[in-house]
């Protein structure tokens, strides 16, 4: 059986009140930064990254859910924004709560209209599609957490840590001439 | 149906029953403390290495210790306050530009959001006109008549551990890059107030490992990784056998020859790691195909210099090995290979720190006779503007086709470009090399490039977050030509970009991979006599 998440009047509402919810819930999801006047504000992307990445995730990921799509869809959006806070100065609950979020702006907006009241009633499928999202975000999560621990994995082998772990020739001769700390070779004076 | 104010909705959340509550501070900075955890700060100084440092003539670094960021007590000598106040008087009194970037700022925010940390972080204490504030504040207390009398009314504040603290925090949040600087209408500098932080830190033993331990090997070897002379020519000569493996042609390279024409210096990491090694494949076959009367120095076997990023003395004295060889060898002039930080050093400083370069001529190409008077003072050139000329006077035979596996792209590094304006070369060589290649969009290439997010001695593995979040406008415009043009090669000319950019890409955008433009120089280069296999990817093929 084929559960229908999302139903006509709800899309219809949902369809409606897009501007309303993605302003609401952009703005909570970039409020998570200490100083996010000009995250919110700047429209060029390559001038304000994190701000426009964060934008374009969240409003393709609420079509997708208004849509009823696939979940295998979500991917792309998702890593586009999740990305980003994995590697920021937020817990990996703080990193992926904007998504589960998106539940309490929905309630938010419908509880501002008289008109859609009645729909707060029917949420419960849609909730749990974006207990669904959350949950894929987590998992991208991870996966840019391990990607990170890989990437440090493959710089220490790499080569990179002979920068600052080599060998020290003069301690080494310093060592093997029994002489005490603090004497110097000439060399190493010079 | 009723129209929704975002405003209103956005301030009954607080109340409401959220997830979310926002980091919106709610006090004044001077009052919101740095706090240090893993992965947020680089791992300090070894005290072993600070020690062997503070002997060394001309430089001074005291007080070495074992210590840690994270832990409260930070084990500062007794009298670290007076030291650093000392320091500060007389670096005002020494560089007439340090007093007036402290005077001279209008808090217009022009830089504000043009710094690639705090395009990551959303930070405020990232925006280039705070992170000069936490000294500016200090400097207003203690050395403004209206900062002494009005005190936190005049922006000033006192100087506590808790801010020698944010000066640490913030001071290796900044990679030097001056992006902020080419905003600033006052021209501010605030690559400098970061360098003067570093220096000021120094002298109450605080400082980084990263840049430590190689400022003491250059110190002790000649370059980054405490290469011996033996080691640095052993790898060299690998690269030969790999160069004769994949193309036919044996090069036999020099070392340490006296009377040779010119000295070759470049980034250690050209000869060791990769993807240098690759770029310095391409050194070693454009001037094995030219002929170059060349020698390598296993003393100047480094480029890069972090005393840049650790005190005027220590640059200037780690920057003395470039004309000292090129004196002891007699050489006529100096070609540099690709590095980013060297070329700061090379190109504003090094005449000042320890010329007039007098025994040596003005660089003049010996194959096409260009005479590069942009040198006149430096004696020593780039080897974009040599291998540009070198193309523009029909010199060397390119086969472009050769690049057919290469898209590429070009990263300006910060250096090259904000320092020394080399920004036509490196795209004049892109041209004849690669058959196809596009710019990322004009806000983040030559002057306004962005920074890789781990330069100045921030390349270290214990702060990879942090350079994947202030990489990410870099990344985000490579992003943007792979998703467009199908883009798959970085092309750069810089060690630390090398080596920090395929991480980067490698998080961010794996499609791509990045190469010094010699590299794709050395993959392009028609060589008489040679007896190339098929490389399907260039200099990189394993055979």
């Amino acid at each position: 059986m084929v559960v229908v998440i999302v139903t006509m009047e709800l899309a219809e509402a949902l369809a409606g009140k897009k501007q309303a919810i993605l302003s609401l819930w952009i703005e909570r999801t970039l409020d998570s930064y200490a100083a996010p006047g000009f995250f919110k504000s700047a429209k060029d992307p390559f001038a304000n990254p994190v701000g426009s990445n964060i934008t374009a995730g969240l409003t393709a990921l609420f079509d997708l859910l208004r849509t009823d799509a696939d979940i295998q869809t979500f991917a792309k959006p998702l890593d586009q924004v999740v990305r980003i806070r994995s590697v920021q100065d937020f817990t990996p609950a703080q990193a992926v709560a904007p998504f589960l979020e998106l539940k309490w702006v929905i309630k938010q907006v419908f509880s501002g209209d008289r008109e859609l009241r009645p729909l707060l009633s029917q949420l419960d499928a849609l909730d749990c599609a974006i207990d669904r999202m959350a949950l894929a975000a987590f998992d991208i999560y991870a996966e840019c957490r391990e990607q990170l621990y890989r990437n440090r994995i493959r710089e220490l082998k790499s080569g990179s840590a002979i920068l600052t772990d080599a060998a020290c020739p003069s301690a080494l001769l310093r060592r093997e001439s029994g002489m005490e700390s603090g004497q110097r070779p000439n060399h190493e004076r010079a | 149906m009723a129209v929704v104010k975002v405003d209103k909705l956005a301030r009954s959340v607080a109340e409401g029953p959220s997830l979310m509550t926002g980091s919106i501070p709610t006090r004044n900075w001077m009052d919101v403390p740095a706090v240090f955890k893993p992965g947020n700060y680089a791992y300090p100084a070894k005290a072993e290495v600070i020690r062997y440092l503070d002997s060394q003539k001309g430089v001074s670094f005291p007080n070495a210790r074992e210590w840690s960021p994270e832990d409260d007590d930070w084990k500062l000598p007794a009298n670290w306050k007076e030291i650093i106040l000392k320091g500060l008087a007389d670096r005002l009194d020494r560089f007439r530009s340090l007093k007036i970037f402290m005077d001279c700022c209008v808090r217009c925010g022009a830089c504000a959001d043009k710094c690639h940390f705090f395009l990551g972080t959303g930070d405020p204490k990232n925006m280039p006109v705070l992170r000069a504030e936490l000294l500016r504040s200090i400097y207003r207390q203690e050395f403004t008549r209206a900062g002494k009398i009005l005190g936190r009314m005049a922006g000033g504040r006192e100087m506590t551990a808790g801010v020698l603290k944010e000066w640490f925090m913030y001071a290796y949040q900044c990679t030097e890059c001056r992006r902020c600087s080419v905003f600033c209408p006052y021209g501010i500098d605030t690559a400098e107030i970061t360098m003067m932080l570093r220096e000021l830190l120094h002298m109450v033993g605080v400082g980084i490992n990263w840049a430590m331990e190689p400022v003491s090997n250059s110190n002790r070897t000649g370059n980054h990784m405490g290469l011996t002379p033996q080691a640095f020519k052993g790898n060299v000569e690998f690269l030969c056998d790999d160069i004769e493996n994949l193309t036919g042609v044996r090069v036999n390279p020099t070392f340490n020859r006296k009377g040779a024409e010119v000295l070759f210096i470049t980034p250690s990491a050209d000869v060791f790691a990769e993807p240098g090694i690759f770029t310095c494949m391409g050194y070693l076959l454009l001037f094995e195909a030219i002929g170059l009367d060349y020698t390598w120095s296993t003393y100047a076997s480094e480029g890069g210099n972090f005393g840049l990023f650790t005190s005027n003395e220590m640059m200037k004295k780690l920057n003395g090995k470039m004309y000292a060889e090129a004196k002891r060898l007699g050489v006529r002039w100096i070609l540099g290979g690709e590095c980013g930080h060297m070329w700061r050093v090379l190109h504003q400083y090094m005449d000042t720190m320890n010329g007039p370069a007098d025994f040596l001529e003005v660089p003049r190409s010996p194959i096409t006779g260009t005479v590069f008077d942009n040198a006149a003072s430096t004696r020593m050139i780039h080897i974009s503007e040599f291998t540009a000329d070198l193309i523009k006077n029909n010199k060397i035979k390119l086969d472009k086709s050769r690049n057919a596996h290469v898209t590429a792209t070009f990263h300006d590094s910060c250096n090259t470009s904000r320092a020394m304006g080399l920004l036509e070369e490196p795209r004049y060589i892109l041209d004849h090399v690669v058959e196809n290649w596009f710019e990322m969009p004009p806000n983040t290439i030559r002057e306004q490039t962005f920074c890789c997010g781990s330069g100045t001695a921030l390349n270290t593995d214990e702060i990879m977050e942090l350079r994947m979040r202030s990489g990410l406008p870099r990344a985000n415009a490579v992003r943007y030509v792979h998703d467009k043009h199908g883009v798959n090669t970085l092309g750069c000319v810089c060690a630390i970009d090398r080596a920090t950019l395929t991480t980067l890409m490698n998080y961010w955008v794996p499609e791509v991979q990045v190469a010094g433009l010699s590299e794709l120089v050395g993959n392009a280069l028609v060589i008489d006599g040679e007896q190339r296999q098929d490389l399907t990817e260039g200099l990189r093929t394993l055979v």
